[in-house]
């Protein structure tokens, strides 16, 4: 089990980690979700030992953690000059692999990301999709007992993004712990066990997807776009839940009322039901409802 | 054009925000033309050599010889050394049995001796000996210049008194004054000029003959006057080279090592700006994580740096045998030293400069900045000699003067292992005091945090 109590982290005047607890049971998928600057990166680091805190315990500590550790950061570290093979065989050699099993390993790896006939290929001739699925790989050739993904899909194609939610989803199957750092609700809902949400250093919520959206005083969430027709309608609709506008563009609204209502009210000024979506909140209306911020609002 | 400016002043925008670029194309210009035009001694009012070292053994009692001491003394080009020091014994005089081991230590490259036949007796006449280490051609030839304006401008009177020699000896002391006394009167009549006064003169040996030394003329190239110059018959300079006689190619042995080394520098430290380029990839983050730590990554660094830079120097060694028949066979084993220490030294450098830095374009500045400079300072462009004094203190606090110096003692000098050893020991000494700033400034530095 990896513990983490009052984990306090500053950079000269700014708390980048305010007293953060968690416990991650062996062979959970741990989410942390949150906007950039929120101090996922910096927690990484910490769990990584890249970094000491201020103030609190890690456990097991720095030593005890490398050796079973598998850290796939938020760029693509790789030496984009040489070989996806000649990659793999130089981070499997610093994590004390060697001969048959180095090999053997690097084989395997490429085959589970999907670019064993790409070994012999210079990484810089990569898409980003493959870079990104390379970097995941050369953290995984020692077969560490926990990975930390920072954002490791930042920038990747649909089909790239999803190789990877598979071969995690593997991963974690067959028994790896994972600690997944995104600022994609999407990703942490797809992926993660348990969810932390994390903002201003501090993790604001923590349970699994049920128990974070069990938070949400509403039952649904109603989208329609911001024009001129809708702008009367959502200002009449502002005090019965609560209403964001994103962008501009759209509206984001969580009513307190009976749909039957909403829906009767709008058609009170013509407005017609196609203008509406209607869906179960998510993990965005969460953080909405905790931080009074979208997470788009705060990249 | 709307869409031209609107480029135009983007670029100027980005231009603007890169320090470095900015340093780079204003700073760095103005600072190197001050360094250089101190180091070639623009503005100077007195521009030229200054203060290379000239032994000099006078072995000669005649007042003209201690005058020529002067006139070597006056100029500023030499730094007169008449004086030694052996080891655990008082200073004392300078004979002419010591000069050539001294030559070899590199104490001093030229010396002159006045010996005790300066003036012919026999045939009107002067002697002098010059001894050479020419391992710098310019600096040879820049003295040859100079000794031969000291020479020249003192050589009528020695003349002179050499041609009132030789009549005494031929004609007896009394022919000798009957002779000076019908000139004398001779030039009386025809000038209308005091005979008596004409008569001191010739007794002094005063012939006139500065009047033919106006002329110009290279008189003392390696001691041999030029053709077409009469006093280039009576000047007789015996011209000995002391070191470097059997190098095979002379130029090649001179100027192989200072070019390398100025390479040697450029790569090596370029190696260390990778560090930047590895840290803003996430490569020490993921470095990091594993078992691999910061003394790891820059040792690694290090020493392939010093691999890379042995290697880059044999190789341009390589081409210096195959271009200009360099002989690097004879002293293989000094030269894989030398070369060992220059790319340590080199290498310990690239790494301060990466320690130093806080980014790769700032190193990037400082390394084109630094590397040219000491290039400049340490004499891979112009010999040290031709700087001033200051300047010339300051070169032996730079790597390519050490590296050109070791060099040099291997391909010219085909020094001993031993006589290397204090040149390697100062290499190993920048290496050892580099790595150990740079050291100190990465656990300080935040290069290996991520």
């Amino acid at each position: 089990m990896l513990s983490i109590r009052s984990i306090t982290k500053r950079f000269g005047g700014f708390t980048a980690l305010d007293e953060v607890s968690l416990e991650i049971s062996p062979g959970e998928c741990f989410g942390l979700l949150g906007p950039n600057g929120a101090g996922k990166t910096t927690l990484m680091s910490l769990i990584a030992g890249l970094r000491k805190p201020d103030g609190g315990m890690i456990s097991p500590g720095k030593s005890g953690a490398r050796a079973s550790l598998g850290l796939v950061p938020q760029n693509v570290a790789l030496y984009t000059d040489l070989t996806a093979g000649q990659n793999l065989e130089i981070f499997g050699k610093l994590q004390g692999l060697r001969g048959a099993t180095l090999r053997e390993r690097v084989g395997e790896a490429l085959e589970a990301v999907q670019l064993s006939e790409r070994r012999k290929d210079v990484v810089k001739t990569f898409s980003g999709g493959m870079q990104r699925r390379l970097n995941l790989a050369a953290a995984l050739l020692h077969r560490p007992g926990l990975l930390l993904c920072d954002e490791p899909t930042v920038g990747v194609d649909p089909q790239s993004r999803n190789a990877i939610f598979d071969y995690l989803g593997q991963l974690n199957r067959d028994g790896l712990t994972i600690i997944y750092s995104t600022h994609y609700m999407e990703e942490a809902a797809r992926l993660c066990s348990r969810i932390g949400i994390i903002d201003h250093g501090k993790i604001l919520a923590l349970g699994t997807l049920d128990e974070l959206l069990a938070l949400l005083p509403f039952e649904d969430e109603i989208i329609f776009p911001n024009t001129s027709e809708t702008k009367l309608f959502a200002e009449r609709m502002a005090p019965h839940g609560k209403l964001v506008s994103e962008n501009g563009a759209q509206y984001r609204f969580f009513p307190q009322l009976k749909l039957s209502e909403f829906y009767r009210r709008a058609e009170e000024l013509n407005l017609p039901a196609r203008l509406f979506a209607q869906q179960r909140p998510t993990l965005e209306a969460v953080f909405l409802h905790l931080t009074g911020r979208t997470l788009r609002d705060t990249k | 054009m709307s869409i031209i400016l609107t480029l135009l002043r983007k670029e100027y925008l980005i231009f603007k925000c890169d320090r470095a670029a900015f340093a780079l194309t204003f700073l760095v210009p103005a600072l190197m033309i001050y360094i250089f035009g101190m180091v070639f001694g623009i503005n100077r009012a007195d521009t030229g050599p200054r203060g290379i070292p000239l032994a000099v053994v006078n072995e000669c009692d005649n007042p003209a010889a201690r005058h020529l001491v002067d006139v070597l003394r006056a100029e500023k080009g030499f730094r007169i050394i008449t004086t030694t020091t052996p080891d655990g014994g008082a200073e004392r005089e300078l004979e002419a049995g010591d000069l050539k081991p001294l030559m070899r230590d590199n104490v001093f490259r030229f010396a002159i001796v006045i010996p005790s036949n300066l003036i012919e007796t026999s045939s009107p006449g002067v002697n002098l000996k010059l001894l050479s280490n020419p391992r710098n051609e310019i600096e040879t030839q820049t003295v040859n210049g100079l000794l031969q304006k000291c020479i020249f401008s003192n050589v009528p009177q020695l003349l002179g008194q050499s041609m009132q020699a030789s009549m005494k000896s031929m004609l007896g002391g009394a022919g000798k004054d009957k002779f000076n006394r019908n000139i004398a009167g001779a030039i009386s009549e025809s000038f209308g000029v005091n005979e008596s006064e004409v008569l001191r003169e010739l007794e002094a040996g005063n012939f006139g003959f500065d009047r033919m030394t106006s002329r110009d003329g290279d008189a003392a190239d390696g001691g041999k006057t030029k053709k077409g110059n009469p006093l280039g018959e009576l000047i007789k300079i015996e011209n000995e080279q002391v070191v470097g006689k059997d190098v095979k190619s002379p130029a090649a042995a001179r100027n192989v090592g200072a070019w390398a080394v100025m390479f040697l520098l450029f790569s090596v430290s370029h190696l260390a700006i990778t560090l930047f380029e590895e840290k803003r990839a996430g490569l020490l983050q993921r470095l990091m994580s594993s078992s691999v730590r910061p003394s790891h990554v820059l040792w690694s660094k290090f020493l392939f740096g010093v691999l890379l830079g042995l290697v880059q120097l044999m190789a341009l060694f390589c081409a210096g045998r195959l271009l200009y028949g360099l002989d690097i066979v004879s002293h293989f084993g000094q030269l894989l030293l030398m070369s060992a220490a220059a790319a340590g030294a080199c290498a310990g450098f690239g790494m301060l400069i990466a320690s130093i830095a806080r980014t790769s374009a700032a190193a990037g500045f400082l390394t084109t900045l630094l590397v040219m400079l000491m290039s400049c300072l340490g004499g891979a462009w112009v010999p040290v000699s031709f700087m001033p004094e200051v300047v010339q203190k300051i070169s032996v606090f730079t790597i390519p003067y050490w590296v050109i110096e070791g060099f040099m003692q291997v391909f010219w000098e085909g020094g001993s292992l031993a006589r290397l050893a204090p040149t390697v020991g100062v290499l190993c000494g920048i290496t050892l005091a580099a790595m150990s700033v740079a050291w100190w400034r990465f656990k300080r530095g935040t290069i290996f945090e991520p």
